[in-house]
């Protein structure tokens, strides 16, 4: 099969390929004569980010990586505003980064086509909390766009320039984990002569202080242009391609589901063999387009809402009918649970009660036998990787604080380093936020302690952040703790990618999408701002690493120790496709005494238990080779294989 | 005779290609003329974790998730993880599972207990009136040539099943376009076996 980053590229409309939502997203950004394109990554919304690195360069789209989601905003900001198509994207909660400037600066609106691709992750399953973006544009008075298939996603992001355009105003095209991480036929359509040709586009800022500095005076007037534009924009969703009216006529019920939660009352109603219902489909779920919500309601007695996470659509459609005098019942959060994604299970139920129709399948029973079943599964959750360097740096930090410290943690892979054997998570917040909750504890903790009470409790704060993050926010916390005189350790574990989201590059790789950009060795910038101790430590020697974090500890003030190390599961990939091959470990079994320090101290995955025998053993096809166990067996008993083995 | 909606649940652990094989199932299906969606896993939880997708396809397929109880075969890279998505699985459904098991850290640690294989073999064939397939698809995969085979091993099993809606030599071929040159053979092979496997199971 093609490659996807090819087929995003294919001059072949027409055509149907398979495609994530994500990825469905990019081409309609190029189909749409996309210019300038930043991002930070973030699950869900990183596939998109990491297609536009591929396919940038050729399409002529400038694209970067940016440190953070508020920086991103900016840069393609600044090109809207100067006449360019331009996009961010980011999850929920990088917008909460990225608010600051989004809030102050909307009543300005933009010249090119400006979209903010923002993905939701309702249940969590990649994030530190369920937020709902929909909440967040009618705070801002921005339109939402959201898509109920990768093919609609695509054709979205089109719509979505235009619409921008036309209005001068931001548009959000808001995704779910599954939308985003759906895949789908998606139909491609034609590429625009300038991006087939590669060439890049530049634009022209017009200067208008009247208009781009929100001194007062001016801010005052943008509130009232916000306002006008949003109302306008809802008269313009009464005739969208993307909302539409459908099913039996005159049917005296009807379904309003926005966004994905149209496929899920699609499923329901098929499943459920009902026919005499309206369904209105919004893929406009903010501002609600009135004229079309009269035609829908004309002649119905009830109606459901069936939405992800908050009422927004339900509050709109009630305070319409209220306003208008309109008396039917209408549901939403009272039969649709408002809290964890939507599911066809949940649409069924809802829609069944709401007709007050049986249920096809007996979900009690079902539920019963699988709760059985449950007892038996032993829990799985994800796990640092085998060698993964994070595990060594965990290691060593325990053993240099005898376990005694409390361990402030941020946004990464790292935050695995909560589970079982390692335990050194005690705290995870948001992005940057270890070292910014590692002072305040350092406060709070020890100000009022006495020097002597203080060396005779022994407790130290070390607060662990990544490569990625510390350039994310981690910055003006690491000025403040030092500013501030802040007595903490602060490590940060520098793989050298940003791994979480799938090995995006950042500052302290250097690298970028297109070739080298200027690396900046965070050690250096440690030193710059003033940390009173800075030194860099390779975590694969792990003794090295303890004696560098005991050092560290011993210091007053504020101590910053690199742990640097390239990803592991970044350097097998690499390795793997240049058909490299690695040393791999077996345990000796006249060594080994059954101590289990490496299952309950250490935890590499590779690493696991052999009941008969009572011994360690490695998984050949999970060990990447790292001499890890070696170094932290008191018996030797792990040894390397003379062969190496892919 | 083109199917309304088929559903397959592919479960496993993180790293050992469950998106992989989603993807060939996927494209197979978009191929032979169905709508497809897709529903995987991405971000924290790959990391050797528990990991599920979700390949639908047919006339008509709207969500990306296999919903609770219409599964129609759910495609087990390991024991315990098939056993972790049973829920979605149909009343006489199929359980196509390679029977090695990857232990759990929690397990070694001593904190959870793993599973005999006939007691999940029970529980599928007894309270969820499903059929077993289970065989070793590791060490058809080493036969194959390398580890890597088992999600090959296991596609071409599951296009043995009865009333499987895609023709085994059509997933065949987007093998073969998929993989790396210098791996068609052993994929080959690996297809090969695995349909041999289920062939012997099923006593076709
Ligand atoms: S992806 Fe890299 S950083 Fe993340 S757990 Fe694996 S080795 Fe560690
Ligand atoms: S060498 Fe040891 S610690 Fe490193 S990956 Fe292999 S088993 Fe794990």
């Amino acid at each position: 099969m093609a490659k996807v980053t090819d087929m995003v590229l294919w001059d072949k409309p027409g055509e149907k390929v398979l495609l994530l939502g994500n990825q469905a997203i990019a081409r309609g950004a190029l189909e749409a004569n996309i210019a300038v394109y930043a991002a930070y990554p973030g699950t869900p919304s990183s596939e998109l980010t990491d297609t536009m690195a591929i396919v940038a360069k050729k399409a002529g789209v400038y694209m970067e990586y940016s440190t953070n989601e508020k920086v991103a905003f900016e840069t393609a900001l600044a090109a809207a505003w100067s006449g360019l198509r331009a996009m961010t994207a980011m999850k929920h909660v990088g917008l909460n980064v990225a608010a600051d400037t989004f809030l102050s600066s909307v009543g300005m609106g933009v010249e090119g086509g400006f979209v903010i691709m923002v993905a939701d992750d309702p249940s969590m399953w990649s994030s530190q909390n369920e937020q709902d973006t929909r909440v967040y544009a009618k705070f801002a008075n921005v339109p939402v766009l959201e898509p109920s298939s990768p093919h609609e996603a695509k054709e979205m992001t089109k719509y979505a320039f235009e619409l921008s355009e036309k209005f001068k105003h931001f548009v959000i095209l808001r995704t779910t984990t599954r939308t985003s991480h759906a895949r789908g036929d998606v139909v491609l359509g034609e590429l625009p002569e300038e991006i087939k040709a590669g060439k890049r586009k530049f634009g022209k800022f017009k200067k208008d202080p009247n208009r781009f500095v929100d001194v007062p005076a001016n801010a005052r007037k943008f509130h009232p242009i916000i306002l006008e534009k949003i109302e306008k924009i809802r008269e313009e969703f009464n005739d969208m391609p993307f909302n539409w009216i459908e099913g039996d006529e005159s049917a005296k019920v009807g379904i309003i589901a926005p966004g994905l939660a149209y496929a899920y009352v699609k499923e329901a109603l098929h499943w459920l063999g009902v026919e005499d219902v309206k369904v209105l489909k919004l893929g406009t779920p903010f501002p609600v387009p009135y004229g079309l919500l009269e035609k829908f309601m004309d002649s119905l007695e009830k109606v459901l809402i069936v939405e992800e996470l908050e009422p927004v659509v339900e509050e709109q459609v009630k305070t319409w009918a209220y306003d208008r005098g309109l008396r039917i019942p209408i549901h939403g959060k009272d039969l649709v649970p408002r809290v964890y994604e939507m599911t066809t299970r949940r649409a069924v139920t809802a829609i069944a009660k709401f007709l007050g129709i049986d249920v096809p399948l007996d979900y009690g029973e079902l539920d019963a036998k699988y709760n059985k079943a449950l007892e038996i599964v032993p829990p799985r959750p994800p796990s640092l990787c085998p060698a993964c360097p994070h595990r060594n740096s965990f290691y060593a930090i325990k053993k240099a604080t005898r376990a005694r410290g409390i361990y402030p943690s941020d946004i990464g892979c790292y935050t695995l380093g909560l589970l079982p054997p390692l335990n050194a998570v005690d705290t995870t917040v948001a992005m940057g936020g270890s070292i910014g909750i590692a002072h305040g504890l350092e406060i709070a903790q020890h100000g009022s302690l006495s020097e002597e009470q203080r060396k005779k409790e022994k407790k130290v704060i070390v607060a662990t952040i990544g490569d990625s993050t510390f350039y994310h926010t981690g910055l003006p916390a690491l000025a403040n703790a030092i500013y501030n005189r802040s007595n903490v350790l602060i490590v940060v574990l520098d793989n050298l990618v940003t791994a979480m989201t799938g090995d995006q590059p950042n500052p302290s790789t250097g690298q970028t999408p297109h070739g080298m950009g200027k690396r900046i060795p965070i050690e250096d910038v440690a030193r710059a701002m003033g940390a009173d101790f800075v030194e860099v430590v390779d975590p694969y020697d792990i003794k090295k690493t303890y004696e560098v974090m005991k050092k560290a500890l011993e210091v007053e003030g504020v101590s910053v120790v690199v742990s640097r190390q390239v990803c592991a599961l970044y350097k097998i990939g690499q390795m793997r496709r240049r058909g490299e091959k690695w040393p791999i470990y077996y345990v000796d079994e006249e060594a080994c005494t059954g101590c289990k320090v490496c299952i309950n101290a250490y935890g590499c995955p590779a690493i696991y238990w052999d009941e008969e025998k009572r011994q360690a053993r490695i998984e050949p096809s999970m060990c990447w080779g790292c001499g890890g166990c070696a170094q932290i067996c008191p018996f030797g008993a792990f040894k390397p294989v003379e062969e190496g083995e892919e | 005779m083109k199917v309304r909606e088929y559903n397959i649940v592919i479960a496993g652990v993180g790293g050992q290609g469950v998106l992989t094989a989603a993807n060939i199932l996927g494209w197979a299906a978009l191929r032979a003329g169905y709508k497809v969606r897709m529903g995987e896993v991405h971000g924290m939880s790959q990391r050797f974790g528990s990991v599920v997708s979700y390949v639908r396809f047919g006339e008509e397929v709207y969500g990306s998730m296999v919903p609770e109880g219409k599964g129609d075969v759910i495609l087990g890279f390991e024991p315990v993880e098939a056993l972790r998505y049973i829920n979605h699985l149909r009343q006489g459904g199929m359980v196509v599972v390679n029977t090695k098991p990857i232990v759990p850290v929690q397990v070694s640690m001593g904190k959870a207990r793993y599973p005999e294989i006939d007691e999940i073999k029970k529980i599928v064939e007894e309270d969820f009136q499903a059929k077993w397939i289970g065989f070793n698809a590791e060490e058809l995969a080493i036969k194959a040539g390398h580890v890597v085979t088992t999600n090959t091993v296991l596609i071409g099993a599951l296009t043995q099943i009865p009333e499987f809606p895609l023709d085994a030599e059509h997933v065949r071929e987007v093998i073969r376009l998929s993989v790396p040159p210098k791996a068609v053979d052993m994929n080959m092979k690996a297809f090969d076996l695995g349909i041999e496997a289920a062939k012997e199971i099923l006593g076709l």
